[in-house]
């Protein structure tokens, strides 16, 4: 790999890497999401700096030119984040299911208490019940 | 209030139907408490539910059929009541049929169905409706090994075991039909089936009907298959 390619895509990585611990580092991105990006960016440099084993790779699973193989492994990444997001959404519905059903059913006994409980029927009693 | 039995009725934009609905089943059922689940209805299906003396469980946004009905079964479970019956609010069912229901799991069921298949007279729906029930009725003979003929009825009475099935999170909540029946034959429940007559739906819009669709059909054969083969539904990951 020529020199000025190998310096461009380095820092690029470098760049997205040093991004990604940084909104690791401010809470915005969660530890558990992290660890996806910061494999696909050590893969990156790892065939930026080792260019035979994309080669070698290449010849492994049949393609011609290494270029496909790159670009194959992109579309595999990427189609294993979409799977990973699924299933978390998933596991998001149920719980969002379960908080509205939480909701509803603690409405029910703010306006009809099965028992009067002491601690919460002075703030009942305040904010008034118009039923 | 007794804790006998709790009747619940999901219900969406039913304003017009629950009036009659609720003085018929304070009629037949004097003791009962109803709750009306309102599925984030735009209409005033709470005001006129609490109207007519019903409990009301709103919930903040739209869930659909099942997750407003496990609505009402988790409120029955946790104030402990002996049998909640799932009740439609678009007047389709009968409130004397859930009289046969009740016995049914005071004899020892813990799922007892409306079946409008043992009930002679009943409205049945249209064609691809009953084509599409006799598939799954055969599907979940098939996978039960009990003759169950209307497995999309959602005229249902639970005792506590039924119950507390049928409120675990990952029960199906879409339409919970052939294929809750498959989960409640893994989790060894009892389950009867009684004869009920049904009218037909009073409102275009009822939750349970207008499914008669192919994604329905397919969702449902994907749904039984989940409930047949899948992991067991309190595994935690």
């Amino acid at each position: 790999m020529p020199t000025r390619q190998l310096v461009v895509f380095l820092g690029l990585v470098l760049v997205l890497l040093l991004a990604i611990l940084e909104l690791v580092r401010r809470r915005v991105l969660r530890v558990e999401y992290s660890w996806l990006w910061i494999a696909s960016c050590l893969t990156s440099v790892l065939l930026i700096l080792r260019y035979d084993l994309l080669v070698a790779l290449t010849e492994l699973v049949g393609a011609v030119v290494p270029t496909s193989t790159l670009f194959f492994l992109c579309i595999l990444y990427l189609a294993l984040l979409c799977l990973h997001y699924s299933i978390r959404i998933s596991d998001l519905t149920h719980q969002v299911k379960d908080l509205a059903q939480e909701v509803a059913l603690l409405r029910v006994q703010l306006r009809d208490p099965p028992v009067a409980h002491p601690t919460i029927r002075g703030g009942v009693a305040s904010s008034g019940d118009p039923a | 209030m007794s804790r006998e039995l709790l009747i619940t009725l999901p219900a969406l934009n039913e304003a017009g139907n629950l009036p009659e609905v609720l003085a018929g089943l304070r009629a037949r059922w004097p003791s009962a408490a109803l709750l009306v689940v309102d599925d984030a209805s735009t209409d005033t299906t709470a005001a006129v539910a609490r109207a007519h003396g019903a409990l009301v469980a709103a919930l903040p946004f739209r869930l659909g059929y099942g997750g407003a009905v496990q609505t009402g079964i988790k409120y029955g479970l946790r104030s402990g009541f002996a049998v909640v019956v799932t009740f439609d609010a678009d007047g389709q069912h009968d409130p004397a049929d859930i009289g046969p229901l009740v016995e049914a799991v005071g004899g020892g069921a813990d799922l007892a169905i409306g079946s409008r298949a043992l009930a002679s007279g009943s409205y049945r729906g249209g064609v691809a409706r009953r084509a599409g029930r006799a598939v799954f009725a055969f599907l979940a003979r098939a996978l039960t090994g009990l003759r169950l003929t209307d497995p999309t009825s959602g005229l249902k009475a639970l005792g506590p075991r039924g119950q507390a099935l049928f409120a675990v999170s990952r029960f199906p909540d879409r339409y919970p039909d052939a294929d809750a029946l498959v989960l409640a034959r893994r989790a060894r429940l009892t389950i009867a089936e009684r004869p009920a007559r049904m009218r037909p739906s009073r409102n275009r819009h009822s939750m349970h009907g207008g499914v008669g669709s192919l994604g329905y059909g397919f969702n449902m054969l994907f749904s039984l298959f989940v409930a047949a083969t899948g992991r067991d539904l309190h595994h935690k990951e």
